[in-house]
């Protein structure tokens, strides 16, 4: 990889904020679930963990600070149960898959690929949280 | 070398002439029609792509109508990946985008086979627009990373559905 660009400097920075929502949100989530579904939680949380500890690396590497996450966050709706944390892990993939497609817009293949490596996996997680498919994950509702 | 003046005083009668005496091989219109760009041919080729993923698709729910179910929603979202990347298609101008199946495979015997002949297609359609980012557009690179990513989670519903 050469010198990187600020767009692409940009991206992986939003997609670390994301990464640090999804560390936060898991929190929360795991939090109001047993079981099963609570250690998807904690795999989910840890898989987050290790994306944001290899993007602040990359941006270290990259001569650049990673942002740091917030002390706190505003959740999308209130988390009172199974239910609702099982939706906000959902939507913390969202965001996450969201994030990535702005590191695959770079002009380098190698960040391309691991943003496109990431959404597939932010995907996967959003699929098994709320059980749905969609045709262009990550992608704004109006274009795809 | 005819002048542009000369050329437009020639006549139809004269122009051979004219174009024979000045050893020009005539007008640049007379020249073969522009090649197509690499970024819009592998577009033209994902396009094939999805054709030939949707006619499996299509024969493995004609098949096996259990599986309709599990294969309807993923025939959806194929199609919607279908028209947009037909959408995105903008040069050569006038030119017939692909409408046909170039690859018809036979279907597996079983409705198991045919479970695992798509988890085997998509994952083979996903490894394919992995490999077309780095000579794509910015916009063009994250429609295919999206579709690269509804088609993993294809997998993983087929994985789910062979394993029930």
């Amino acid at each position: 990889m050469g010198t990187p660009s600020p767009t692409a400097l940009a991206a992986l920075q939003g997609a670390l904020a994301a990464e640090h929502a999804a560390v936060y949100g898991y929190g929360v989530a795991g939090a109001m679930l047993t079981g099963r579904q609570q250690a998807a939680a904690r795999a989910g949380w840890l898989a987050h963990q290790l994306a944001r500890d290899t993007l602040e690396a990359l941006l270290t590497r990259l001569g650049a600070t990673p942002v740091a996450a917030s002390a706190a966050y505003r959740l999308p709706f209130a988390v009172t149960g199974r239910t609702s944390a099982a939706r906000l892990a959902a939507a913390l993939e969202d965001g996450v898959t969201r994030a990535y497609l702005g590191v695959v817009a770079v002009n380098d293949a190698s960040l391309r690929s691991f943003g496109a490596q990431a959404m597939q996996a932010a995907a996967g997680r959003a699929h098994a949280w709320g059980g749905k498919t969609e045709a262009f994950p990550g992608m704004p509702a109006t274009q795809g | 070398m005819l002048s542009r003046r000369q050329l437009l005083a020639a006549s139809p009668t004269t122009l051979p002439l004219f174009l024979a005496l000045s050893a020009c091989k005539g007008p640049a219109v007379l020249s073969a029609p522009p090649t197509v760009s690499p970024q819009t041919q592998m577009l033209l080729h994902a396009v094939t792509a999805e054709l030939n993923l949707i006619w499996v698709y299509k024969q493995a729910g004609a098949a096996y109508s259990g599986l309709a179910a599990t294969l309807q929603p993923l025939l959806a979202e194929h199609q919607a990946h279908l028209a947009a990347l037909r959408s995105r298609v903008i040069e050569p101008p006038g030119k017939r985008l692909p409408a046909t199946v170039t690859v018809r495979p036979a279907l597996a015997a079983t409705q198991a086979g045919v479970l695992t002949q798509l988890r085997a297609a998509e994952q083979a359609a996903v490894h394919t627009l992995m490999s077309r980012l780095g000579g794509a557009s910015p916009s063009l690179a994250q429609l295919y990373a999206s579709i690269a990513a509804s088609e993993s989670v294809h997998v993983t519903v087929l994985s789910t559905r062979i394993g029930r």
